[in-house]
């Protein structure tokens, strides 16, 4: 908690545009005001205007209180000429009094959510009734826009926390990150809570509910881990398994092709005998209708199946095709359980069809886990026929769960290989092209490693003079210790924790196994499950150096501390300033930190939209699951990119070069990127690749998977790059349904929202920024027309693509360029979204208006080495809030 | 101590005194009856269908209200219990603002942002509030099912929350995930000897004071409002220790079986069929009296694929024209199917006064979510009896945002559970009762 130094600054520095209403009549109030030069003032102004005067001025803080959401009184007119017949003190109609109400919206919440309803009556169109004189278009977007704006400044000012961090309990990510830092061992941790549903970021403390349900659950996830890592067994011998692909598909495809032949002239004769349901009895078949279903035996299934059968190749091995029955040539390894945990490697002696799209000539290795696939990852293929190259492809098995590892050649989601293959059989007479042809496939493991030293740890070894009991009580005080982050656990505490030992002991138990109850309810205890931070005392909102050695790794790691910063944070030294950053660039220089990026961009970004909709492989067929998750994966690897080589937070609107992998490069259309591996690559100067506004995840997040979303799009750059978010889409507005049977273009679609007073005050800031990125496809892909497809590839229309546009400010572009151009001129607002969104993430609570001097130092801070990501981490963790309680 | 019981047992008695006239002036007759003549437990049922319905085909039309309405089309398999169903219009949560959510708020009608500083916040929904009351004479307070989830990105539009009951705390309920799991917990009897489950219990009890001694001293060393957060834990251990009790007390009753007896369902049931076998599963678990309360957080995404949709959930959701409508109007008709369903078994099965199980039942059957993202005029179809509503009508309130709550409060009173308000309800929705 912040202490505040003085609550309300002197009133000569609140700007006239912020006028104090008082509470009363409104109307008398209204001409009471009128000599106030009435302006208005938007939400993005004001708080510009607010903090700049917070930097100006001696005083240390904002006071929350300072800062009000008004209504600009010229609106009373509205309010009067429309509202008041049915809604002023004597009729108050639905209980509705508006003569009364406050212009300050942030008077109490109670006026607040009067205005609140306002705003939803008049979006909807509800109000005025339409028997009643309704507002001109003109007034009501003017109307609707201040409102709207001040609303969100209201909500904001009157939900502020005032700086107070709630006790935060780990989120799931952080438990499982947690729980491998003590055991060595991932514990499967999908029966608890995702916390990320609840608030814009999982460590937001207030956020981070507890229910009796997961007091359980942990209980139980707990013993599952202890039990997977004390009681492991040793590594079995390594072994390798060698797949010969022909053996199964050679027999396998012949019987198909020799079925489909014999279907086929069941069929011929079916026809013959004409066509009824006795000639399909006849023949095999159930009735006309199934019979009449085998039309494509010939063309859909025997003709691919012959094909592949006379390739000389594929006596020897296997090409990857994809038949319309029976689905992918899949190399499926035999199950792993989920006690032969360790390293394994997979290799592949495969080859190419170098004439075969770039698509096709990958390996895709997943892992199967009851009906759930993940992918793992891809690899080129690109030894000819003549001779192969053997791939190796690296897989660790996490104890705790059954699991399968297959190849086979890239997939998109749902059904969409299929419809793509029925379209190829029309194009090239067999299908799919196979891209790949394997020789073998084998898995070896698993490879011998270390003993787990996380165990090692937490069983040291017993002294011989050890008594068996004082053993176990060591082992359990040593390992609450840890798990409680440096917090000594109560005596009483561990009594019990060796009173709870002694009984399964008892009872039967091993050593080892009688340690894991006590244990396991030490992982479900509050020390361990939440951030305990001690109530300050009066002299000190500061946090202990173990607080703040624990607040930053769980920032920038999202795990405990190691020994060393845990022993800096012990001894007090982490609290200087150049050991603190010190210990920073450690922690960023850590792999660990990718969580970090990972999890910080994916929620900053709103990353999950990638995965929101099904893209039909029929419409964008090069959109493929690898394309996807490495679309996805460019967003990670370029942030990572600039803060490891230090580059400049402007990459992120506008670069020279992309950071991608192969799959991305072929999807891109860029040459010469071989290998699996990310990095940069520069793009020509009129590429509209660099930069997020021109990456294909950012397309395809503002995209249904059908259809691009100029309004989507918007969106996301107002709130994301430009920091200046319009306000939440209203509920319950009508669709625009009338229009659904019309075939129109995107923007013309889009321009319609214009037409309506409610819509039009937000979307004439919106839409054009979409119409910008128009060149994009619902999936990324550069487009110079709008093809709008129907049932089975029909064209139902087609638009050339227009993105000119106007910003809000008046600034106009032409093409997408100039829009890009125009984003990057904005960087300070950029670094100021960035900043917001980073004191959000990592102090865990919503960023607030008490907030706002710090965000303006650290961007200052952070501009004065051109905003470069790692400086914002550095200012906000050597701030004073980060520091305190 | 005397004193106390004393004065609970008047306010008890003189509560039950005020309730009655009010209940009758209403005309709840077959509440009012229940003093004198014995009667079947009322039984109260939500299925909720997360993401909302084709919003120009699921109800009938606005103008065409009353007994003779025009039944819509796509819900066809209904028609035959038209006379016990009840479509009403025009019910909302005003206070809903998450488009992506139909079930997290559906039963409670809490504002999500109640709570400054706190992105999340919730209440007691309906269901558990009914449980509080109707759940005490037997085995299980309530019982939630659930479909597994698929996590954030779209899923089945339920949003946050573990099922469809939030309890006292506002906090999720879980559920049970698969028919197996509803089965066992329902109708499994353990062959573990008396003293070892007895034994359990006290383990249970001994984990739970090791927690606390920590949470004690995590307690005393925190701020104040660092301990209300706290409180969340302690709240937990006391209701594990509720449930303990009850556990306590039913320990060595054997589990009721139904007539004849189920078997256990397959694992690998999934979608539209997972959803036949938790109806015969809650059916059963009403003949057995194992509970009186149940919800049902339906599966979505599943339910379309395992009737051949090739599309996610909140693809279809976003319906124009073309493939995404065909599966939502798909969705919306097999989901009639399925209450049809759940009906006749209800109508089929006799209790002992002669009555069936659905005319003590008080069925809903909806979501917060009507259509995409809009969050007015909820999709809500009640049927059976036990509630004592009068069924078989259309209606469309007049106030387009009656509260969603004045139908869960009627509903509340309807069964007999004393509360006087739930949520945001401003009262009952008259149009109901008899």
């Amino acid at each position: 908690m912040m202490l505040f130094t003085t609550k309300k600054l002197p009133s000569f520095l609140t700007p006239p545009s912020l006028p104090r209403h008082p509470g009363g009549n409104a109307r008398r109030h209204q001409r009471l005001v009128a000599a106030f030069a009435s302006t208005t003032v938007a939400l993005r102004t004001l708080k510009i205007v607010a903090s700049g005067l917070i930097c100006s001025t001696t005083f240390a803080h904002a006071a929350t209180d300072d800062l009000q959401a008004v209504m600009p009184d010229r609106h009373f007119d509205v309010l009067d000429t429309y509202c008041l017949d049915c809604h002023d003190s004597s009729t108050e109609k639905g209980e509705v009094n508006l003569e009364t109400l406050s212009f300050t919206l942030t008077d109490d919440i109670r006026t607040a959510e009067i205005w609140n309803k306002v705003l939803n009556a008049m979006n909807s169109g509800e109000m005025p009734p339409e028997d009643k004189k309704q507002v001109s278009a003109e007034e009501k977007t003017e109307f609707l826009r201040d409102l709207s704006e001040q609303m969100v400044l209201a909500r904001s000012v009157l939900s502020d926390s005032g700086g107070e961090i709630a006790l935060r309990r780990l989120n799931r990510r952080e438990y499982a990150n947690t729980l491998e830092a003590l055991l060595g061992i991932r514990p499967d941790t999908s029966n608890l809570p995702d916390d990320r549903a609840n608030a814009e970021f999982d460590t937001e403390g207030a956020s981070l509910y507890f229910s009796s349900d997961q007091l359980e659950q942990y209980l139980g996830t707990a013993r599952n881990a202890l039990e997977l890592a004390l009681l492991a067994k040793p590594l079995r011998e390594s072994e390798i398994i060698r797949i010969e692909p022909e053996e199964f598909y050679y027999p396998h495809y012949a019987n198909l092709a020799a079925e489909s032949l014999d279907r086929a002239e069941r069929y011929y004769s079916f026809l013959g005998a004409g066509g009824t349901d006795e000639a399909a009895k006849q023949f095999g078949f159930l009735d006309a209708w199934q019979g009449n279903r085998s039309s494509g035996a010939i063309s859909d299934r025997f003709v691919p199946l012959q094909k592949w059968l006379d390739a000389p190749e594929n006596k020897k091995g296997a090409a990857l095709m994809i038949t319309i029955k029976n689905g992918f040539t899949q190399m499926k390894f035999p199950q792993l359980r989920a006690w032969q945990p360790g390293k394994y490697v997979i290799r592949v002696r495969a080859a190419t069809y170098e004439d075969d799209p770039a698509r096709f000539r990958y390996l895709e290795f997943s892992r199967r886990e009851d009906q759930n696939a993940t992918r793992l990852g891809w690899r080129k293929v690109s030894a000819p026929l003549n001779d192969p190259q053997v791939i190796e492809f690296p897989i660790e098995h996490e104890p705790g769960a059954d699991a399968a590892y297959w190849v086979q050649k890239r997939t998109h989601m749902d059904r969409g290989d299929k419809n793509l293959h029925s379209i190829y059989v029309e194009e090239n007479g067999y299908g799919t092209p196979w891209g790949v042809w394997i020789d073998w496939v084998e898995m070896e493991g698993p490879l011998p490693e270390e003993p787990n030293p996380a165990v090692a740890k937490v069983l040291f070894e017993k002294e011989d003079a050890q008594s068996e009991e004082d053993y176990a009580r060591e082992v359990i005080r040593r390992f609450t210790t840890q798990a409680f982050r440096g917090k000594q656990p109560e005596p009483d505490f561990v009594d019990k924790l060796v009173t709870r030992f002694q009984i399964k002991r008892a009872e039967g138990e091993d050593l080892t196994q009688a340690l894991i109850d006590p244990l396991a309810i030490v992982l479900t205890s509050p020390s361990f499950l939440y951030m305990v931070e001690a109530a300050s005392n009066e002299t000190s909102e500061k946090l202990t150096g173990t607080e703040l050695a624990n607040r930053l790794s769980y920032f920038l790691w999202s795990e405990p501390p190691d020994e060393e910063l845990l022993a800096l944070g012990k001894d007090g030294k982490l609290a200087k300033p150049w050991i603190l950053e010190k210990q920073t660039k450690r922690l960023l220089a850590d792999s660990r930190s990718d969580r970090f990026i990972r999890s910080f961009a994916f929620q900053w970004l709103e990353m999950y939209r990638l995965g929101m909709f099904a893209f039909e492989g029929r419409d964008y067929p090069e959109f493929d699951n690898a394309a996807r998750d490495s679309a996805g994966e460019e967003i990670y690897q370029t942030i990572s990119t600039l803060l490891h080589e230090k580059l400049p937070l402007r990459h992120l609107l506008k670069s020279d070069f992309v950071v991608i992998n192969d799959v991305l490069a072929d999807y891109y259309g860029i040459e010469g990127v071989e290998g699996h591996h990310w990095r940069k690559v520069t793009v020509p100067k009129d590429s509209p690749r660099g930069g997020l506004i021109g990456s294909a995840a950012v397309a395809a997040m503002g995209s249904d998977g059908q259809r691009s979303s100029p309004v989507e799009r918007g969106v996301w750059v107002l709130r994301k790059l430009l920091n200046d978010p319009p306000p939440p889409a209203p509920p319950n507005v009508p669709q625009l349904s009338r229009f659904e049977d019309e075939i129109l273009s995107s923007r013309d679609l889009v321009l319609i929202h214009q037409q309506e007073p409610q819509c039009a005050q937000c979307h004439q800031k919106i839409d054009p920024i979409g119409f910008g990125m128009e060149n994009f496809d619902a999936a990324g892909m550069w487009r110079e027309t709008d093809v709008i497809r129907g049932r089975k590839q029909s064209v139902l229309g087609e638009f050339p693509i227009d993105p000119s546009g106007t910003l809000n400010q008046g600034r106009t572009f032409s093409s997408f360029f100039e829009l890009r151009d125009l984003v990057a001129d904005e960087l300070d607002g950029f670094a100021m979204g960035l900043t917001e969104a980073l004191i959000s993430y990592g102090l865990g609570r919503p960023f607030g208006f008490t907030d706002h001097e710090l965000a303006h130092k650290i961007v200052a801070q952070a501009k004065s080495s051109d905003y470069e990501i790692a400086d914002f981490i550095h200012a906000l963790v050597q701030s004073k809030t980060f520091q305190s309680k | 101590m005397k004193n106390n019981i004393t004065r609970r047992a008047i306010l008890k008695s003189s509560s039950a005194a005020i309730a009655l006239p009010f209940l009758e002036s209403f005309g709840f007759r077959k509440f009012a009856a229940a003093a004198t003549a014995p009667v079947s437990p009322k039984r109260m049922v939500w299925l909720g269908m997360g993401f909302g319905v084709t919003a120009d085909k699921w109800f009938p039309h606005q103008d065409d209200v009353g007994t003779d309405y025009t039944f819509p089309d796509i819900l066809k398999p209904l028609e035959k219990h038209r006379h016990d169903l009840t479509f009403l219009q025009n019910l909302m949560h005003k206070d809903s603002q998450d488009g992506h959510s139909g079930s997290t708020f559906w039963l409670t009608g809490a504002n999500r942002y109640a709570v400054p500083g706190q992105s999340f916040h919730n209440t007691i929904s309906v269901d558990q509030l009914a449980a509080e009351q109707l759940g005490t004479d037997t085995r299980f307070a309530s019982i939630q099912l659930c479909a597994k989830g698929k996590g954030n990105s779209g899923g089945d539009g339920h949003g946050p929350g573990l099922s469809l009951a939030w309890n006292r705390q506002g906090k999720p309920v879980s559920g049970l995930e698969t028919p197996v799991a509803a089965f066992h917990r329902l109708f499994s009897n353990e062959n573990t000897p008396l003293a070892e489950r007895q034994a359990r219990l006290s383990e249970q009890r001994s984990v739970l004071d090791t927690v606390m001694s920590d949470a004690k001293s995590v307690q005393g060393k925190i701020s104040k409002s660092d301990n209300e957060k706290l409180d969340e834990y302690f709240e937990s251990v006391r209701e594990i220790e509720v449930r303990l009790s009850k556990e306590e007390q039913w320990l060595g009753i054997e589990k009721k079986q139904p007539d004849p007896p189920l078997t256990e369902p397959s694992d690998s049931l999934i979608g539209y069929e997972e959803m036949g076998v938790m109806v015969d599963l809650m059916v059963a678990a009403m003949q057995v009296d194992a509970t009186r309360v149940f919800t049902y957080r339906m599966p979505v995404d599943t339910m379309i694929s395992s009737l051949g949709a090739g599309i996610s959930a909140h693809t279809m959701s976003h319906y124009s024209h073309g493939e995404r409508r065909d599966v939502s109007e798909m969705r919306d008709f097999h989901n009639a199917k399925f209450l049809a369903r759940f009906i006749d078994k209800l109508k089929a099965s006799k209790e002992a006064d002669g009555s069936s199980l659905f005319d003590q039942t008080s069925l809903t059957f909806g979501t917060n979510l009507f259509s995409v993202h809009t969050l007015r005029n909820c999709p809500t179809l009640i049927a059976g009896g036990g509630a004592g509503f009068k069924q078989g009508q259309h209606i469309v309130m007049d106030d387009p945002k009656t509260p969603l709550c004045n139908l869960w409060l009627s509903q509340l009173k309807g069964c007999g559970v004393n509360t006087d308000s739930f949520g945001d309800s401003t009262g009952l929705i008259n149009e109901l009762i008899t």
